[in-house]
């Protein structure tokens, strides 16, 4: 994507980005929450930030949830005005991003609708991002495969489910495995796309995915230890756009232990220097700690560059994981837990 | 004071032995009642102290607990909905137990894990550390509240029925009690006042006798005197023996 020619659609979008980019906390806003004592006093002092008075006409007192709620709220409300102004193939691009919260209400809907629970009661607590038009049409489907061949057919994720799960499939295995079946093929068909976009969108993307890829691996096949995941279940589930593949990811699918999980990560650089830091013991970082500050450097190199879509990406994950940080430092005020209120993940 | 007299019942022999046994019984009951209203109080007392403790401990582990699930919500993002809408039937469930103390049955309540987990999958790509962890502290959390619940039906039953037993046992000592020894009382003074009676009416009739005699003995002797009679001559017409009267 030449620069001079970006401008022409993707200028007025990747400029409001960025502004959105700078109204995300700093070190400075973090420090002053972790001081507050109470609910309200967060809220105050979120009042003096980017979000200004989003939480004023919630009645007191505040719980947890609320904040949680409102701070999506503000981020699903950014990015469909983002994507409302968009044109080809910056919308597609964001549909692509889309897709993954797609696979999580598809997911809820699925096990909502075996348990037999009313439409209506599910469609409220589906993700406002992954909303899709067929979504009110689920109800009619009793059984998974039903619900494929009526409903998710015509939905933009039927190509993720065709490549990798058959109907048989649907109705037997474990939501689980079928949620991470889906996320592999969508992670795989995203990389391809950035790929054919190619130029610096390709570049920023491609390693941020690749990334996302291999930390997926990694972090199945250590949560697969000691649960009824067969090796080669859990082989299936491995995506295959990162730079473990075919050598790490075959490593990973006969590994036993976490030993050997670490001694796979040794022969690629960024992820044994991940694995150092890392230990269950009680003052340390958890690998998962260690992941997300890595994707969080990634997303703020993404920009340094201009001209490419990847800002958005970034922008969206780097809004997502300040809302966790923001309802982790509440739920420590508000539980008067503060031994580990330090443990959200500084962005800049 | 109503119900501290006396049992209604005819004052003799029979009724002061039936009324003795009466008292040894309703001694014999108060002594067994205190022994068991003691026994009783003293598992009271163990019961409640392990309350105490249960419920401090309880506290902890449930902020623990809570602050586990913060954790988990943090690293894995919302899994409420995955949670809620998977649920089918209960995995812990409990069973219910009798234990006697002192004759009182007490129920204890027992947990046990039915069926496998079925959550064991449950944030595979993320987070799934934090989700065991969070499973383990919300189980030890469920094991607690379980020990909790029997200890205190435990309390409620016993402090009943301790209740019962100390007003029975009062009831005896000083209800039951003093109105048998009332009523042995008033048998004991009735049997004496018969008895009395009797040895007035006796040495009335001792005197009567005597007096009769005294006539009967003067007038021989006047006729002895006057030479018409010839004193005591055996009769065979004569019926037994005067009444012999001490």
């Amino acid at each position: 994507m030449k620069g001079c020619i970006f401008n022409i659609d993707g200028g007025y979008l990747e400029g409001l980005c960025r502004g959105f980019k700078c109204g995300i906390l700093k070190q400075s806003d973090y420090l002053n929450l972790v001081q507050c004592e109470t609910l309200e006093d967060l809220k105050l002092h979120l009042q003096g930030t980017d979000y200004g008075t989003f939480l004023a006409n919630e009645p007191s007192p505040l719980a947890v949830s609320t904040i949680d709620d409102k701070l999506r709220e503000k981020l699903v409300i950014e990015f469909q005005h983002l994507r409302n102004h968009s044109v080809e193939p910056l919308s597609t691009f964001l549909d692509f991003i889309t897709y993954s919260y797609m696979i999580d209400n598809i997911i809820l809907l699925i096990t909502g609708t075996l348990h037999q629970r009313p439409i209506s009661e599910l469609i409220p607590k589906c993700h406002p991002l992954g909303s899709f038009e067929q979504m009110e049409a689920i109800h009619v489907a009793a059984t998974p495969a039903e619900l494929y061949n009526a409903v998710l057919v015509d939905t933009p994720l039927a190509p993720f489910f065709v490549d990798c799960i058959s109907e048989q499939d649907l109705d037997e295995m474990n939501i689980e495995i079928i949620r991470n079946t889906l996320y592999k093929a969508y992670l795989e068909a995203f990389y391809e796309f950035c790929k054919q976009i190619g130029g610096t969108t390709a570049d920023v993307m491609c390693e941020i995915l690749a990334f996302e890829a291999d930390r997926r691996a990694i972090i199945i096949t250590i949560n697969s230890f000691g649960t009824e995941l067969s090796k080669d279940d859990r082989a299936k589930l491995y995506p295959r756009c990162g730079k473990l593949n075919p050598d790490g990811l075959a490593a990973l699918a006969r590994a036993d232990d976490y030993e050997q999980v670490k001694a796979v990560a040794e022969y690629y650089a960024e992820y044994s220097a991940l694995f150092e830091g890392a230990g269950s013991n009680v003052g340390d970082k958890t690998l998962e700690d260690k992941f997300f500050e890595h994707e969080v450097s990634l997303n703020v190199h993404a920009f340094l560059q201009q001209f490419h879509f990847g800002v958005f990406y970034s922008y969206l994950k780097l809004k997502e994981q300040e809302c966790r940080n923001i309802v982790w430092i509440s739920e420590c005020v508000a539980q008067k837990h503060r031994a580990k209120i330090d443990n959200y993940i500084p962005i800049f | 004071m109503s119900g501290k007299d006396r049992l209604a019942i005819f004052p003799s022999r029979g009724a002061q032995m039936l009324m003795k046994a009466r008292l040894a019984g309703a001694q014999k009951g108060h002594g067994l009642l205190k022994k068991k209203a003691d026994a009783l109080q003293v598992r009271f007392r163990m019961i409640l102290s392990k309350i105490i403790e249960t419920k401090t401990l309880m506290g902890e582990v449930m902020k623990e607990a809570a602050f586990s699930l913060a954790e988990a919500k943090f690293t894995t993002g919302d899994f409420n909905q995955v949670v809620l809408q998977n649920v089918t039937k209960a995995q812990i469930k409990i069973r219910s137990k009798k234990d006697n103390v002192a004759g009182v049955t007490l129920p204890i309540f027992e947990s046990y894990q039915d069926g496998s987990d079925t959550y064991e999958l449950a944030g595979l790509a993320r987070g799934g550390q934090q989700l065991s962890k969070l499973k383990k502290n919300f189980q030890s959390a469920v094991k607690l509240l379980v020990e909790l619940a029997s200890l205190q039906t435990s309390f409620v039953t016993l402090d009943e029925v301790i209740k019962i037993t100390n007003r029975r046992v009062n009831a005896i000592e000083h209800v039951i009690i003093p109105r048998l020894e009332r009523t042995l009382a008033y048998i004991i003074s009735e049997l004496d006042e018969l008895e009395r009676e009797e040895f007035y009416r006796l040495k009335k009739i001792q005197d009567k006798k005597k007096i009769i005699k005294d006539k009967a003995e003067a007038a021989k002797a006047a006729m002895i005197a006057a030479g018409k009679d010839v004193g005591d001559i055996a009769n065979l017409l004569d019926e037994g023996d005067e009444d012999l009267l001490f």
